[in-house]
């Protein structure tokens, strides 16, 4: 059990460095001896090793009131962290700092992690006197707890990574097997301060086991999902492999490539529009009409399209614009609103009037050539 | 998902429609200002199909509205429904504001954890260090892909991923579109001319 402790131990206080004080750091290693001593049981009786070292986390607790001030600047980056696998556990119990006794909890907390890894003890003995600075704290940090049920009802719900959430969960319960923990789901430890249970879940190698890193596992896969979806959204990319995070970069890279060259598509496309065109209207009947035998072939897709809504985009336009197309045929070097109005002719108008339309584009696009 | 053509057909639609009112003012327009333009409604027209529902729609309209020159444009081609969509806009601008706050926020944590991280490097074994070179590799992408969809920038990376999905698939349908309406106005013109040459 110890040296599984240790190992999961060890994995959770990779955190980030926080000042010594070397006064806590000899307080600690007493403890670390005095625990090591205690036999330790399996899960359920978590709590009761949790009990024993109570005195001395009495002591700690008046000993770290008088380092409330200096870790405070400190403990504000990784309470806002939540990306780091390799947080520590304290932000997780930040919504329960309301209650005086889990700062005992926290301590002892800490104090069995400190347990397991006599080397990080530097790292980690300043986590009490962190704690102590996070009660002040409290209004940031509901606000990650918040999150953390909400990403966990999220991975629960969300029915298009199913899989995933299988996954997890799988992963989940053999953490929990692992030491009998009674670790259910995040929205459990957030409320359940008593059981700690991040403690026996065993870790995968290198990755943190507190309730940010679930959550932060849970998006990650999630993303994964949503990444496999671009991966076959954008060309040429099926063969790289996007589990891994280095495939995970290739992948982003050929998206941002097509994103980018979608991009200069589209400003290239629009100054040839704007080129080829001189007013900025489109006669879209003389585009669709049929003319098609030399249309068609080249521009199957056009025609297709305008083909399948004559009738809806331009109704309203079509009965406006008959009477001021009759005229058309007369003021045809009327550059003017009216002749705006007259690029919505619908389909069958323009069979009707091919002829004088055809004309009438002509002559206008032959004087915007000129222009 | 909606169906490619029907975006296209809608996309098409309101970029007339676009074009119409805006070209219904100014007569003569050198080529800048028509490829402007035409982007410029092309713009408006996608993000207006989308009714505000994506991020990234609400920013590019957002940016719009926001030069004075081409605000006033926007407005016309966005014409009656502009103001709807100009007040969803604004509201989403404030969430905009609060972003930067939380921006600022990831910036100092991001840079404090890189400098934690260069301390702990040494002691890490390989496969560890492997992981947090990719890490940041995937981050250095991340962030030039937030640069690169519009409103980008404030979004976690589950949101931006979904967002491009979008806006890739709005870009593709534009550039289908307007690649059609050119080639077929370029062909016609050729015909013109042809025609012309031959009476």
């Amino acid at each position: 059990m110890e040296p599984n402790l240790g190992t999961i131990v060890r994995s959770i206080s990779i955190g980030p460095n926080r000042e010594e004080t070397g006064l806590e750091s000899l307080q600690f290693r007493e403890e670390i001896h005095r625990l090591m001593t205690v036999p330790p049981e399996n899960g359920s009786s978590f709590t009761e090793l949790l009990q024993l070292p109570e005195t001395q986390a009495m002591e700690l607790l008046h000993s770290a009131h008088s380092d409330e001030v200096v870790p405070v600047p400190l403990s504000g980056e990784p309470l806002h962290g939540i990306n780091d696998d390799h947080k520590s556990y304290l932000p997780s119990f930040n919504g329960n700092l309301t209650f005086p006794s889990n700062k005992v909890l926290i301590e002892r907390a800490a104090k069995f992690s400190v347990f397991a890894s006599g080397e990080h003890s530097p790292e980690t003995s300043s986590v009490p006197s962190d704690s102590s600075a996070n009660l002040e704290k409290v209004k940031s940090e509901p606000a990650e707890t918040d999150s953390n049920p909400n990403s966990s009802q999220l991975l629960v719900s969300d029915p298009a990574v199913n899989i995933k959430n299988q996954r997890s969960e799988k992963r989940k319960e053999r953490e929990k097997k692992g030491k009998g923990c009674t670790k259910k789901s995040k929205i459990e430890i957030s409320q359940d301060a008593e059981k700690l249970p991040y403690v026996h879940v065993r870790a995968r190698r290198g990755q943190a086991t507190d309730s940010h890193s679930l959550a932060e596992r849970a998006r990650r896969e999630k993303i994964n999902a949503r990444m496999k979806l671009l991966q076959e959204l954008v060309p040429g990319c099926s063969k790289t492999f996007a589990m891994q995070i280095s495939g995970t970069a290739l992948v982003l890279d050929e998206i941002i490539n097509h994103v980018q060259s979608l991009q200069r598509q589209v400003e290239l496309l629009s100054m040839r529009l704007a080129t080829v065109n001189p007013r900025v209207d489109f006669n879209l009947d003389s585009l669709f009409a049929p003319e098609s035998g030399s249309l068609a072939d080249s521009n199957f897709h056009s025609m297709v399209s305008p083909l399948l809504w004559p009738e809806i985009p331009f109704n309203g336009n079509r009965q406006q614009h008959q009477q001021q197309w009759n005229f058309d045929a007369l003021h045809r070097p009327l550059w003017g609103r009216e002749e705006d109005n007259h690029t919505f002719i619908t389909m069958e108008n323009s069979l009707l009037n091919y002829e004088s339309a055809n004309s009438a584009s002509l002559h206008s696009n032959q004087l915007k050539m000129e222009l | 998902m909606r169906s490619p053509s029907s975006l296209k057909q809608e996309f098409l639609k309101r970029w007339m429609r676009g074009l119409q009112r805006c070209t219904s003012s100014k007569k003569d327009m050198n080529v800048l200002e028509r490829k402007k333009v035409i982007k410029l409604s092309a713009d408006l027209a996608i993000a207006s199909a989308r009714n505000g529902t994506t991020s990234w729609s609400r920013a590019l309209i957002a940016n719009a509205s926001r030069d004075n020159d081409n605000r006033i444009l926007a407005e016309r081609i966005l014409g009656p429904e502009s103001d709807i969509l100009i007040k969803r806009v604004s509201t989403s601008v404030g969430t905009v504001s609060c972003n930067r706050k939380i921006r600022s926020k990831k910036i100092l944590k991001r840079s404090c954890n890189s400098v934690r991280r260069v301390r702990k490097g040494t002691h890490l074994p390989q496969k560890v260090l492997a992981k947090s070179i990719a890490k940041r590799l995937v981050q250095k992408r991340t962030q030039i892909l937030k640069r690169l969809v519009p409103g980008g920038e404030f979004m976690d990376e589950l949101s931006l991923i979904e967002e491009t999905l979008d806006y890739i698939a709005y870009l593709r349908a534009q550039v289908d579109v307007m690649r059609c309406i050119a080639s077929a106005t370029e062909l016609i013109n050729h015909m013109n001319i042809g025609g012309n040459k031959m009476v």
